[in-house]
């Protein structure tokens, strides 16, 4: 066969994909238009406790075989815990219990009118010991390790730092930060001399979904259009478009906050940058990083515009752990935990990291 | 042999749309991180919330003359509910054994999986805690 008719056969074959998918977008883009939202979460699981906003699940073990120590994984309050769970193959849990780890995480429900007076003493005081003790319960063992992610993180943090005898075994902190006058775009915004958080808790009481969602949405405005540009180009591809629609519909379903929280976060975390100061107290409890002694794994994104490098960096500095380790990846604030990056590198390196501390 | 094959359009559209979202992050970035967009943009949010008290206020008013509880009285009941739950909780808890967890000597029966689970050889290799 003669160079040209290669050429000739490359370019049919090509035009014929082409058309194929043309058809196919076309098919599969009628249906991703009348189906329903995008089914999440689905490993099986049993709501071990719940109280208002808390939810604790315990996953189904899937090895026969566990390592002695629960993992307790602990969710950002803005969004729902599924994005540990996204799809199957495509799950942070799922990937853990097939390893042979016995998981439990703590998910959010919006937060009801009356739960407008939320603080952090409620979520690292009450909240995480509550559910620690759950786990003690529901496994036999006192040790737990934690594993919190964004905001989940920083509660996780000041839950060891004010429990430094407590049955923490491990903690890893996943995008977790710690220097919040590095916060980039949210720490412009949270410019004491022009946000008046104690207008939005006090007017709103519960600072509503879309206002959080706006927030996050505002910091790479291009990010829905380009998704749903790709998205239809990428119709014919039903791995791809699986995937999109779970992404898209964790964002969908960010949630509301309590007002109280939002001051408080605001004030000492943002405005007093407590946590990186060591000056924070929690319930009449110093938070102080430097109490915490458990091994620690900080896991930071390298293109983080949520939580950028430069708020993350400190973390293990002001730890007093001596088995402390930093990973940082390529990818985003959420690729890192249920992207294609987070299945090749974070998942496997995280449970290398869990499994010779979880014997 | 040089490449004669055409070029690929739905791979030229997804090289276009990584350009155009890169370009309008930064360029909504630059905009949207200096101080006077943030001071408009807290402006304009003062003043939605303002107008939201208000509407608030006034409505409050009409109910208490028409003798109906407001939102804000639905709240509060809600709330009280919500501490008596507390409560029930902290009695549960300190019925459990409180403090930093349940104490070694306290926990449950461990579940019917064996918990003796340990890491391959290789990661001891890789992974020495210190």
């Amino acid at each position: 066969m003669t160079n040209t008719e290669t050429a000739r056969d490359d370019i049919g074959s090509r035009v014929r994909g082409m058309v194929d998918r043309a058809i196919q977008r076309g098919v599969k883009g009628f249906q991703y238009a009348t189906s329903g939202p995008a089914k999440v979460g689905l490993t099986p699981k049993t709501t071990l406790y719940g109280r208002g906003t808390l939810q604790l699940y315990h996953y189904k073990p899937l090895a026969e075989e566990l390592y002695r120590v629960p993992v307790l994984m602990v969710m950002a309050t803005t969004n729902k815990a599924f994005v540990f769970d996204l799809l199957p193959g495509q799950s942070m849990v799922e990937f853990l219990l097939k390893r042979g780890f016995d998981v439990f995480v703590i998910d959010w429900n919006a937060p009801a009118p009356e739960e407008r007076g939320l603080t952090l003493e409620d979520y690292t005081q009450d909240f995480i010991p509550t559910c620690i003790r759950k786990v003690q319960q529901e496994t036999g063992e006192h040790d737990v390790s934690v594993i919190g992610y964004c905001m989940g993180g920083v509660l996780s943090l000041i839950y060891a730092s004010t429990h430094a005898d407590g049955p923490l075994k491990n903690l890893v902190c996943l995008t977790t930060p710690v220097d919040w006058s590095k916060m980039g775009l949210t720490t412009v915004w949270n410019d004491r001399r022009y946000f008046d958080v104690d207008q939005v808790a006090d007017t709103l009481g519960i600072v509503p979904a879309d206002f959080i969602r706006q927030m996050f949405e505002m910091q790479k405005p291009a990010q829905r259009l380009a998704g749903q540009l790709r998205v239809s180009e990428q119709m014919w591809n039903d791995e791809f478009v699986r995937s999109y629609r779970a992404f898209e519909r964790w964002g969908d379903e960010t949630l509301p906050l309590a007002g109280e929280y939002m001051r408080q976060t605001t004030k000492e975390l943002s405005w007093g940058n407590k946590l990186f100061t060591g000056e924070l107290v929690v319930g009449g409890r110093s938070a102080k990083l430097s109490n915490i002694t458990v091994p620690i794994l900080s896991v930071v994104a390298e293109h983080d515009h949520l939580a950028p490098r430069e708020s993350t960096k400190p973390l293990l500095d002001l730890v007093g752990s001596n088995d402390k380790e930093e990973i940082l990846l390529k990818g985003g604030h959420v690729s890192l935990i249920a992207g294609p990056n987070a299945i090749g590198r974070m998942w496997p390196r995280l449970e290398r990291w869990l499994a010779v501390r979880s014997t | 042999m040089a490449n004669d094959s055409p070029p690929d359009p739905a791979a030229t559209f997804r090289e276009l749309v990584t350009t155009w979202e890169r370009n309008v992050n930064s360029l909504a970035n630059q905009v949207m991180g200096t101080e006077s967009f943030s001071r408009l943009m807290q402006e304009a949010q003062r003043m939605q919330l303002a107008l939201q008290q208000a509407t608030s206020e006034a409505m409050g008013r009409r109910l208490a003359a028409m003798n109906m509880p407001t939102r804000e009285d639905i709240i509060r009941l809600a709330e009280k509910l919500s501490d008596v739950d507390r409560r029930l909780m902290r009695i549960e808890a300190s019925l459990d054994g409180k403090g930093n967890g349940v104490p070694a000597s306290d926990v449950a029966p461990a579940s019917a999986r064996p918990r003796t689970r340990q890491p391959p050889a290789d990661y001891l290799n890789k992974e020495k805690p210190r």
